[in-house]
């Protein structure tokens, strides 16, 4: 579905992604973990149309999509759930998650909204408020369901649990598991690796602009490095 | 061609004219005006006025000096209506082309600058239409101006307003520009000297359009009479306005446009029965046979109707031929003494209102004839003159320096 | 004294709906452009000179010619967002500041070749005078509080009712989610700069119907459309729609209960009242921008 072959990508003069290599196949969960400053929103931004790469190639579909425009990239059928939740924040609920379904405005979007609003029951009550007004968790909801909406062939959440409250990282691992059983093709970039292990089926290890491992999340649990490095055995 | 030439063919043509003067001779006057830009509207009738009168002067004979007769002829320089500009024509004039007569002068801005100046040259100055009050008012013993500042008009409007049964005035007019708040002034202190009340006085600035708050509120203070006055453009808004808020007491104003600029902002039904109350320039309808002769000369010789201000200019070449022939003799401190004492001439245009008997008064100031003119069926019609007092105005304008 | 204040009401609601109208256009390119897009009134003289253009040489009616004119106005937008902002969207803020100031400049002389120096009133017909127990109402006044209000009806549904208006808000909100949302952020620029235009050139017309399309007119009209920016919040269409009806009626009542002297001092205390007391404007957080 979604393969990054050999991807670089620079600020001005400075190379932080130096040729990275990965797959998503359609029905997959793939996670992308590392630290900090290891490229991975790096790497979600260039799949996503806002940075072009300086090589390589992505190709998502059959198609490449790398050096696409923003919006063009959102068409073809990738959905992004990005970092800090970015709401619209003075728009109602309701309204953030029918610009989620941007992409499928001429159709009928009814029944995905009655969906999300079965899948996060919470958002039922918020639907008439302004999004900038909610907790961080509830936002994440938003973002969430508002990246659903679109019916993404792929669905890439990034950082989903950064600066949320702990109870509600369970929540969201949750979430995360239903969607997988939904039949969501998902790309998961977290620095929870536990969390993310949980939920992939496969991973990769970013370090400093470079794939430094990669197998299942079985594999990748039971590998030494990552266990001392992340999991904190 | 160099002097020597001139002078050369000068004297071949005195000693081969038969029928020339032994001495003929030649006063050169420098005139400078707007003669392009905005300005120009009023400079350029000026200066066809000017080279009219003296192609008359000189087709007559000329002027008779003591035993000299001399021709006029105009030296023209474009002074854009600029002061820098006109204050280096000025200079150009009195230091390379050595002139001793200055003319022409149609805007305030420009020749305020020169006048500012002119007191120390030994040179006279004959302003015509430019208005701004001090530069006559500065003093200057060299200055002569045919055209009245607008307080003195103002005045007499104030007078003609009470005079019109009018006891409670409410006034809207412009904030910022001198010569229509020196009238606005004036008329208010006259009117009030009457016997009048004036109700309110509300300005507008110098980009408005809407003055429906501030008639609004005139209303409500339910004056019999109205004065609104600014430049054209702005005052028929207001007549406009006026008419839309329902307000049928008489409407005195002054802005001195003309019919055609006042419809194309209001309509015929809004003008009804609105007064302008202004100087009388050159108006063959409100003056007499002299007017008619003028017009009927300029259209000749130029194509064009002349307009309203050119005769103040056309009129100080009349004066300055009368100066020189009561003077006897061209040297400036006699003229200026033969202008300071001149009686009206019977040449000029204008009804000038002579104080002690003399055109010009102690500050080399003349004064014409006011008028009311009346907004009739698409038309200014002239009604009556106004009561103008032409001497107690000149014994104020004596006290004051700008 | 009722009768007076009524009068005053609808004088400072016609003007103030007219105000609104230009910092509409003002407050939404603001929004989604970051820009000061000085040449806006400028913009709305064209439409208005073009209407008068229409009528006197097509012979075509007011409303037609007006409808036209906002067409072009939106074109004219839409090029002016392409050719002059478009290439200068990531670079510094200064760079479109001086490029609007430039626009400014073009634009007034663009007008001045094409249409003259003399002012032109744009000729409606509607001169008849409604009066209701002493408070006059002109019929040209109504109609330009009606048009005014329409178009603000028209336009805070299309924004906040249409995929188009979710789009625009979205932008002006948050533009990376936008684009994350399959937005076109350059095809919703160009559709904000040709509604934001043709919203100006109807302000220039009912101007020009009411007062006069005249060089010297455009910038008052932007010094007011930016008042009113920053009295009703920038980027704010419900304080847009607020603050031109609060600067027109607060100018009017300055003149009935203070002095004519202070009627445009006034705009300038209530933006320095706003900016100590309520520094984010009067409608920055509230619901829509």
């Amino acid at each position: 579905m979604l393969t990054v072959t050999d991807v670089r990508i620079s600020y001005g003069q400075a190379e932080v992604v130096h040729g990275v290599s990965f797959a998503v196949e359609e029905g997959e969960c793939v996670a992308l973990i590392g630290p900090n400053g290891a490229g991975k929103s790096t790497i979600l931004k260039a799949i996503c149309g806002l940075l072009r790469p300086s090589a390589g190639d992505i190709v998502f579909d059959g198609r490449s999509v790398a050096g696409l425009p923003g919006h063009e990239v959102a068409r073809r059928g990738i959905a992004m759930c990005p970092e800090g939740r970015q709401m619209f924040p003075e728009m109602t609920v309701m309204e953030n998650l029918k610009l989620g379904a941007y992409r499928r405005r001429s159709e009928s979007i009814t029944p995905e909204i009655d969906e999300m609003m079965e899948l996060f029951p919470r958002l039922r009550e918020r639907s008439t408020q302004m999004a900038g007004t909610l907790s961080g968790g509830e936002q994440e909801m938003v973002a969430i369901a508002r990246a659903l909406m679109a019916k993404p062939k792929l669905c890439i959440f990034d950082e989903p649990s950064l600066g949320i409250a702990p109870k509600v990282v369970d929540e969201i691992e949750e979430t995360l598991i239903k969607i997988k059983g939904l039949g969501v093709t998902i790309l998961l970039v977290e620095q929870a690796v536990s969390m993310a292990l949980r939920v992939a089926d496969r991973a990769y290890v970013l370090e400093a602009g470079e794939v430094v491992t990669a197998g299942t999340s079985q594999e990748m649990s039971n590998d030494p490095r990552v266990q001392s490095a992340y999991l904190g055995a | 061609m160099n002097r020597f030439w001139k002078l050369a063919m000068a004297g071949a043509l005195a000693i081969t004219a038969p029928a020339a003067h032994a001495a003929d001779k030649v006063l050169t006057i420098g005139v400078s005006d707007a003669l392009s830009g905005g300005g120009a509207v009023y400079g350029e009738p000026q200066r066809r006025a000017i080279n009219l009168a003296i192609e008359q002067i000189n087709g007559n004979g000329g002027i008779a000096v003591g035993d000299d007769t001399y021709t006029l002829e105009t030296i023209e320089y474009d002074d854009k209506a600029d002061p820098t500009e006109a204050t280096n024509v000025a200079r150009k004039l009195i230091d390379r082309d050595g002139v001793k007569y200055l003319m022409g002068y149609c805007c305030s801005a420009s020749t305020g600058a020169v006048a500012s100046i002119i007191g120390r040259e030994d040179v006279i100055m004959l302003v015509g239409t430019a208005g701004a009050r001090a530069i006559t008012a500065a003093g200057n013993d060299n200055v002569f101006r045919t055209r009245p500042p607008g307080d003195y008009t103002g005045a007499a409007a104030g007078r003609f307003i009470y005079d019109q049964g009018v006891r409670r005035l409410g006034v809207v007019a412009t904030r910022d520009v001198a010569l229509f708040t020196q009238y606005r002034d004036a008329l208010v202190e006259a009117f009030k000297e009457a016997g009048g009340e004036v109700v309110a006085v509300e300005t507008f600035g110098g980009q408005d359009r809407d003055m429906t708050a501030q008639l609004t509120k005139v209303r409500g203070l339910d004056p019999d009479g109205y004065f609104i006055s600014g430049y054209v453009e702005q005052v028929a808004f207001a007549y406009r306005q006026a008419h839309e808020l329902g307000i049928t007491a008489p409407r005195f104003g002054f802005s001195g446009g003309s019919a055609e600029q006042f419809l194309a902002v209001a309509s015929k039904e809004a003008m009804e029965g609105v007064w302008d109350l202004i100087a009388i320039e050159f108006n063959a309808e409100a003056l007499g046979d002299n007017a008619k002769a003028y017009a009927k000369a300029y259209e000749e010789r130029w194509g064009d109707y002349p307009t309203p201000n050119s005769a103040f200019a056309h009129d100080q070449v009349w004066v300055l031929k009368h100066a020189l022939e009561n003077a006897g003799t061209t040297e400036l401190g006699a003229v200026k003494e033969a202008l300071r004492n001149l009686t009206v001439p019977s040449e000029v245009v204008l009804e000038y209102l002579p104080v002690d008997g003399q055109m010009f008064d102690p500050k080399g100031q003349a004064y014409i004839s006011n008028g009311a003119f009346q907004f009739h069926d698409g038309d200014w019609e002239f009604k009556t003159k106004l009561p103008s007092d032409a001497a107690g105005y000149s014994a104020y304008f004596q006290t004051i320096r700008k | 004294m009722l009768v007076d204040l009524i009068q005053q009401l609808f004088n400072g609601l016609v003007i103030g709906s007219i105000y609104t109208l230009v910092a509409l256009g003002l407050t939404i390119i603001f929004g989604i452009l970051g820009i000061a897009h000085f040449a806006h009134g400028s913009v709305a003289m064209f439409g208005g000179y073009l209407t008068f253009f229409f009528i006197q040489s097509l012979g075509i009616g007011l409303f037609p010619s007006m409808a036209l004119a906002m067409v072009a106005g939106a074109l004219l937008g839409v090029i002016l967002e392409r050719v002059a902002y478009h290439p200068v969207r990531n670079a510094p803020p200064i760079n479109a500041f001086i490029i609007a100031l430039g626009l400014t400049l073009i634009i007034e002389k663009s007008n001045l070749i094409l249409f003259g120096v003399d002012q032109v009133i744009i000729p409606t017909g509607f001169d008849r005078v409604f009066e209701i127990g002493g408070v006059t109402f002109p019929e040209l006044r109504v109609y330009i509080l009606v048009i005014a209000a329409v178009l603000v009806i028209a336009l805070t549904i299309l924004i906040q009712k249409t995929w188009m208006g979710m789009a625009v808000r979205a932008v002006a909100q948050n533009r990376p989610a936008a684009i994350l949302m399959g937005i076109n952020v350059d095809a919703v620029s160009m559709f904000v700069f040709g509604l934001s235009s043709a919203l100006g050139v109807a302000a220039g017309v009912l101007v020009g119907a009411l007062f006069a399309v005249a060089p010297g007119v455009s910038s008052g009209l932007v010094v007011k459309g930016f008042a009113v920016l920053i009295l009703g919040g920038l980027g704010s269409i419900p304080g847009a729609i607020i603050g031109g009806l609060l600067l027109g009626v607060s100018e009017t009542f300055a003149t009935a209960f203070i002095s004519s002297a202070y009627k445009d001092v006034i705009a300038f205390l209530l933006m320095i009242g706003v900016l100590l007391f309520k520094p984010e404007g009067l409608m920055r957080r509230s619901a829509t921008r």
